[in-house]
């Protein structure tokens, strides 16, 4: 296992606030929810899972002198699901075989298409980088159902891209956290409450 | 390719701006001793970006050597120093863009401008098979994208996304490809991945540009521009191109994100968030009504 002062990028004096800040920043910047129609989603969530464990050691190394860890794994993803027509769609597209996915999905008779269909072929061609189509069946998918919170998230998400201004790079140098002034401040914020540890201090 | 992935240099510390033109005089350099002189000039920021990218990810620490610009004797420039391929690397990528983008021209030209191409075409194909000796994939991911853009381009419904696919991939070969030929610091399973994926949108991103700067002159000359395929008229450009931009670029960023930060982390960050919407404005603003008329006046 890494160092986790190295993960976090704080050195092994910082003190606990310091090492909250960057955990916080850190968890602002990789949280599943910004990257859910990324091909790289997968890859972000390992990184998360990195820190938090990262964070719990520090934490549990504090508190008690080396007690193992307790990550429990408790930020939240937007990729969980209870209800879905397309359980093999959704798990082909989870490991990366969109060929897969497309061929069950274009089998559907056009008079069967639901806003999950648009939404799971949203997702399709977001993971293929194709953002223009991606754009239209997520758009689809939300005008078909707009109480859905899932397909509401995608197409938020994707306008929240698609109309970012200038990240504030100049005070993001190091460690910073510009990538996610790309996403709205309702998603930092909503990310936040989902991944840090509840309340106190961090150790 | 095509120059828009450079610093801006008014948001660059003067040591950043000084590594960073270290880097540009040293792929000219590479372009001189492993091609020939006249090489030097198919320097380009687009494949600096590619060698600051390499360098970024690589463990070795910054060094730099002063000597005198082989283009200007008067000058004494300071050139970053390596042991890596990643000069090599970038200098290949930009032979092998340069020698396609002529074949290319060669087939879309008038006359006198042909025969030019025609006559530069055996000089700057043995350089090119020079750099397809050294790095084949990099040369096969050019060629590869050269062809596709053909095809691409002789499908009247194409789509947007369609035709940016064939720079997107070319530029996720050469990203992925830093994997094999490079040691990266901290490199894992997930490394060849996020580069590929890097590339991807940053390919995308610099198509996107060009056919959007291009619109008018593909528009007069009709030639393939897949926003005139898709009827976009003159003064929908910024409200059309915008979004697509913006999507690919923060995806770049994304990808990029997670990367371990490098010693070229702050240039990078620069030409990625500073720079580049910067030349996004500067394109599409040429698009927006008002600006004529502004300079009618």
């Amino acid at each position: 296992m890494k160092n986790p002062y190295e993960v976090l990028g704080v050195s092994e004096t910082a003190t606990d606030d310091e090492i909250k800040t960057a955990y916080r920043n850190l968890a602002k910047k990789y949280h599943p929810d910004n990257y859910t129609d990324s091909p790289l989603a997968d890859v972000a969530e390992e990184k998360m899972k990195e820190i938090n464990e990262a964070y719990d050691t520090i934490c549990d190394t504090r508190k008690n002198g080396g007690a193992g860890s307790s990550y429990q794994g408790s930020y939240g993803t937007s990729s969980s699901y209870t209800h879905t027509a397309y359980p093999e769609v959704r798990e082909y597209i989870r490991t990366g075989r969109l060929d897969d996915a497309m061929e069950v999905l274009n089998g559907v008779a056009e008079n069967m298409r639901t806003a999950e269909w648009y939404f799971l072929m949203g997702m399709i061609f977001s993971r293929r980088g194709w953002s223009e189509q991606a754009y239209q069946y997520f758009q689809r998918a939300y005008q078909m159902d707009p109480g859905n919170a899932e397909f509401a998230a995608a197409f938020n998400h994707m306008n929240a891209r698609r109309t970012y201004t200038t990240p504030g790079y100049d005070t993001a140098y190091g460690g910073g956290c510009s990538t996610c002034d790309l996403c709205t401040g309702l998603m930092c914020a909503d990310c936040l409450c989902g991944c840090l540890r509840g309340g106190g201090g961090c150790c | 390719m095509f120059g828009y992935i450079r610093a801006d240099r008014s948001q660059l510390s003067e040591r950043e701006f000084a590594d960073y033109k270290s880097v540009y005089c040293a792929l000219c350099r590479q372009l001189g001793v492993e091609y020939s002189v006249f090489a030097r000039l198919m320097l380009s920021y687009d494949c600096t970006f590619y060698a600051l990218l390499i360098l970024s990810l690589t463990d070795e620490p910054p060094s730099c050597y002063t000597a005198r610009c082989r283009v200007n004797p008067l000058k004494k420039c300071s050139y970053a120093r390596t042991s890596t391929e990643a000069l090599s690397l970038a200098a290949a990528l930009s032979v092998s863009s340069v020698y396609y983008k002529l074949i290319d021209n060669i087939a879309d030209s008038g006359f006198f401008s042909r025969l030019l191409y025609r006559l530069l075409k055996p000089v700057v194909g043995r350089w090119n098979r020079r750099a397809a000796e050294k790095y084949p994939d990099i040369e096969q991911a050019v060629h590869r994208m050269s062809d596709d853009q053909r095809t691409v381009e002789s499908d009247p419904g194409c789509s947007v996304d369609r035709a940016a696919e064939p720079t997107a991939m070319m530029l996720s070969t050469v990203c992925a490809a830093v994997e094999r030929h490079v040691a990266i610091r901290h490199s894992n399973e997930n490394t060849r991945r996020i580069l590929s994926t890097f590339g991807y949108f940053l390919g995308r991103w610099i198509y996107l540009m060009d056919a959007a700067d291009d619109y008018d002159k593909d528009q007069s000359s009709g030639g393939f521009n897949p926003f005139v395929l898709s009827h976009i008229e003159r003064d929908a450009i910024p409200e059309a191109v915008l979004p697509p931009l913006n999507h690919a670029l923060s995806e770049t960023l994304l990808s990029y994100g997670l990367l371990e930060k490098g010693r070229y982390d702050s240039i990078i960050m620069n030409i990625l968030c500073a720079a580049c919407p910067k030349a996004q404005t500067a394109v599409l603003s040429k698009y927006q009504t008002g600006e004529e008329d502004e300079k009618s006046l």
